[in-house]
Formats: C-alpha cells, structure tokens, sequence
C-alpha cells in the first residue's frame, strides 16, 4: 500500500465535500437535526415530570453515537457511488491505485467525515440542552470505537454489494443501518426485546455498545463484558466482511462488471 | 516487445467477446486496434489495464505480468477514452492533482501547467468538469493520460468528440510524444484517415477475433483481396462490416 495513493483518495472525496452541499447536509445535518428532534423530547418530558433521573444522558447520549454509526456507514457506500455516479472508476483503477488503498482512503475520509458530524452534535446538545458528552467520552470510546468499526465493516459490505449490483441497489447505502436500528436497542435495554429479538441483538455489536453506554450512564461503570462480546463480534463480521468485498470485487472484474457500472 | 498478447479470449456467459487474440506491440509503435462496433477492441483494452479477467490467455508488458505485476505496469501506462468520465463537481485542476497523486508525478503543478496549455485548456483550470464541452473534457482525459510521461499509451478514440482543428493538435501532439519521447500507443478510431495517418500497423478485429494484421496497405490488399498503391481503410472496414471478410 502507497500512502500517496491512499492521501490522493481522501483528496478525491475532500474536494467532492467541499462541492457538493449535499455531503455538507449529510455530514452535519442529519445528527444536528437528531439531536434538536430529540432534545426537544426531553424538554417535553421534564415539562410534565415525566423525565426519569438520567434519560436527558440516556436519549442524546443514544442519539449522538447512533448519529456516528450511522453516517459512517452510510457515508462509506455514498463515496463508492459518488466514482459510479461520476463515471469515474475506469480511470481511478486503471492507475496503479489497488482496491485496498481505495478502500483505505475511504474509510479515513469518512472517519474524519463522521467526527465533525459527532462534535457539531455534540456541541449542540450542549449549548441547547445542556448535555456534556465530552467529559464521558473516555469511557464511552471504546464502545465508540466498537460502532465505527461496525460501521465501517457493514460499509466494506455494502461497497461490495454495489459492486456487484452497482446501483440498483445502492438504496442500501442510507436504509441498512435503519434496518438494524430496532434490534440495536439504542434508546432501550436488550430486555426490552421481544424474546426472539434478543438473541438477534445480541449478535450485533451496536447493541452492546449501547448498553455499556447505558450501564457507564447508570453510574454502573464501564462494562467490560459488552465490550468484548462488541469486540469479538467486530472482528467475526471485519473478517466476513473483507473476504466478501475481496470475492465480490474478483466477480465483478471476471463479469466484466467494473467497467459497465452504472 | 513491449506489449505481448497471447491467445486472449473473453467468454461472458454463452457469449465470446474476445476469442484467441494474439499480438505484439513493439516499443515506439503506434498500433491501432479497428473493428466495427463489438469487435472486442474495448475489451481487449479493458483486459490489457487489469479492469477485466480474461477467461484464458496471457498478457505481458514490459516483459511482467499484469495479473501479477499489475501497479508496476500500470504506473508506466496510462488510458483515456471519451466515454469515462471524471468527477463533475471538482474543477480540472482538482481532477488533474488526484491523478498526479496517484502517480507520484514531483512537482505536480508545473507538470499540470504544462499539460494544460499543451492541450491548449489552460483557461479551464479553475471550471467544474460539469460545465465542459464533450471536445474539453476529452482534451482532459488526454492530460490525465500524459501525466505520468507514459511509455505505453492506450487510447480509446481520442479525437471522438473534437473538432477537426483540435484533432489535428492532438494527432500532432500524439506523433511528436511518439517521436521526441519513444512513446507507445495502442489506438482505437472510427476514423479511417486518422488511422491511415497514425498508425505504423493495424490489427483487425472481428467478431472477437484478429482478422489481418499489418501496416495499412498491408491490411488493405489482405482484406480487399487485390493489389492497392495507397491504404484505403474505409473501404476495408465497409467490407468487413459488410460480412465480405471474415
């Protein structure tokens, strides 16, 4: 892997940020607009005293973290389709760029993407209601390390996918994370699940690190236990994830599907 | 031999685009690759870049492999065609930066100067690809193709969508590259004059298969079956289209 190649990749998909408002709206409007949405539930709450000790925390923590998880894997298969939409991926992959570099750069892109996106939440959760997620980021990093990296293998699949199917299905850049958004248990304990939900959930590291969030919150400490099984978890699906991209996009250049993506 | 292509053959599913083609491109040479529409010169090129798996067959460049060697053979090549495209939101220079990145090229933006005002669009610097002319965005794709001073050029129909004018330039620029600097190219045109004037040698393709090859008169006497003084290409096209060659 040539580092220039992967810095020429990030470059790519910084100009097309600074162009295209709609990666703009994407990067800070949607976890702005959670946050005011959610925010405003909580006010409602207090209002009638309906608000539980800790569910201020509890539903703009969820918020702001799901906001990571979600727009770090949306944004992963939105780059993809920007080189389909533009018609570019003949001319990228006929230098001596390699898929790995390509995805390598895309990944630290939308990294960087997806924590301007968590600090503009962040602070407008603290200027407008008055939650300071900063001081708990400590000990919610490793949860939030265990989201980005879920997020980023559910990308390299998806990625894969449109590799594939190129853009008849690209609707699963921005619907997969909603799918899995009920089973995560982002606002409410896994117990809360139907029976047959929990074992589903319990395979998925967003739902772990969403009750150790819960638990840290609590004032339960940081749970160990959570953190690993989202761990494990992780490196099962990286794993799954990377042979399938890797299968994938050999399929696709022997189909002859790298140069008729549309 | 700069470019060796081994009984080459492209199946996808129950159809042959690409059936035992074999050729060699010998260093300097300007080849021009013709057939009608589906002949198989695209794909051909496709699998010459490493962006489609041939079914059987053996490429080498410069002597490696692209299945195994392939950034080193592709960071001393370079494509344009006019029917890819670049990003249409980022300005020319934009486009042209990444690809100096992707290529290492020192001292990019003088490299990119010179590009540009040899293709005469040093205006265009600053505009987004989406408001160029189809004749300015291939002069771009014919930058992006110079950048790394290529020894071994494909080029898909260059001179598509250019004004004679400007086609002529790039002909110019193209013979002077081949030339001043011993570069390689491997030519695709529908434009018979052209290919008559560029090209030291041709090879024919039909339905997936090399059906002459040679210098134009060459392939002119093969294919019209007669003796000729001068190459006539567009007739030796009107015939194979025409199924009186194959």
């Amino acid at each position: 892997m040539k580092t220039y190649r992967i810095v020429a990749v990030i470059e790519r998909h910084y100009y097309e940020a600074r162009r295209n408002m709609d990666r703009i709206a994407d990067m800070v409007y949607w976890p702005v607009l959670d946050i005011i949405v959610w925010g405003f539930f909580t006010i409602y709450l207090a209002r009638g005293n309906r608000l539980q000790p800790g569910l201020v925390s509890f539903l703009l923590g969820a918020a702001i973290l799901w906001g990571l998880f979600f727009s770090f894997q949306r944004d992963m298969a939105v780059g993809f389709l920007d080189e389909l939409w533009s018609r570019n991926l003949i001319n990228l992959f006929s230098t001596p760029l390699t898929v790995w570099e390509y995805l390598t750069g895309l990944i630290l892109v939308n990294f960087l993407k997806a924590m301007v996106g968590l600090v503009a939440a962040s602070l407008i959760a603290m200027a407008a209601y008055s939650f300071d997620i900063f001081p708990m980021l400590p000990k919610f990093m490793p949860y939030m390390a265990n989201l980005v990296f879920f997020a980023l293998s559910l990308g390299v699949m998806i990625t894969g996918l449109i590799f594939r199917y190129t853009t008849k299905i690209q609707g699963l850049a921005w619907s997969f994370a909603g799918l899995l958004q009920p089973v995560s248990c982002v606002f409410y304990p896994i117990a809360a699940l139907p029976r047959v939900l929990r074992g589903v959930a319990w395979m998925l590291p967003t739902a772990h690190s969403f009750e150790g969030m819960r638990s840290v919150l609590a004032g339960q400490g940081f749970s160990w236990f959570h953190f690993w099984w989202g761990a494990g978890l992780n490196a099962v699906y990286f794993v799954l994830a990377i042979g399938g991209f890797r299968w994938i996009f050999e399929a696709a250049r022997r189909r002859g599907l790298l140069v008729k993506q549309e | 031999m700069l470019v060796q292509v081994e009984n080459l053959t492209k199946t996808f599913r129950d159809f042959t685009a690409v059936e035992k083609v074999s050729f060699h491109i010998e260093a300097g040479e300007i080849v021009g690759l013709l057939g009608p529409n589906g002949a198989g010169k695209t794909t051909t090129i496709h699998m010459i870049l490493g962006l489609i798996t041939p079914t059987s067959g053996r490429i080498e460049i410069f002597g490696k492999s692209i299945a195994t060697d392939r950034e080193e053979i592709l960071q001393q090549m370079n494509f344009t065609s006019p029917y890819v495209a670049f990003p249409y939101r980022l300005t020319v220079m934009e486009n042209l930066k990444i690809f100096a990145r992707l290529y290492a090229i020192p001292n990019p933006r003088e490299r990119i100067d010179e590009l540009l005002e040899l293709f005469g669009i040093t205006g265009l610097c600053k505009k987004p690809i989406a408001r160029l002319s189809s004749g300015e965005n291939t002069r771009v794709g014919l930058c992006k193709a110079f950048m790394n001073n290529p020894r071994l050029l494909l080029l898909d129909e260059p001179t598509a969508y250019l004004d004679p004018e400007i086609a002529w330039q790039v002909k110019n620029i193209l013979l002077e590259a081949q030339r001043e600097h011993g570069t390689t190219i491997l030519y695709t045109s529908h434009n018979m004059d052209e290919v008559e004037r560029m090209c030291n040698r041709i090879i024919f393709l039909h339905h997936g298969k090399v059906i002459a090859s040679g210098s134009p008169i060459e392939i002119t006497q093969a294919i019209l079956e007669e003796e000729r003084e001068t190459p006539a290409l567009e007739e030796v096209f009107m015939r194979v289209v025409k199924g009186k060659a194959a």
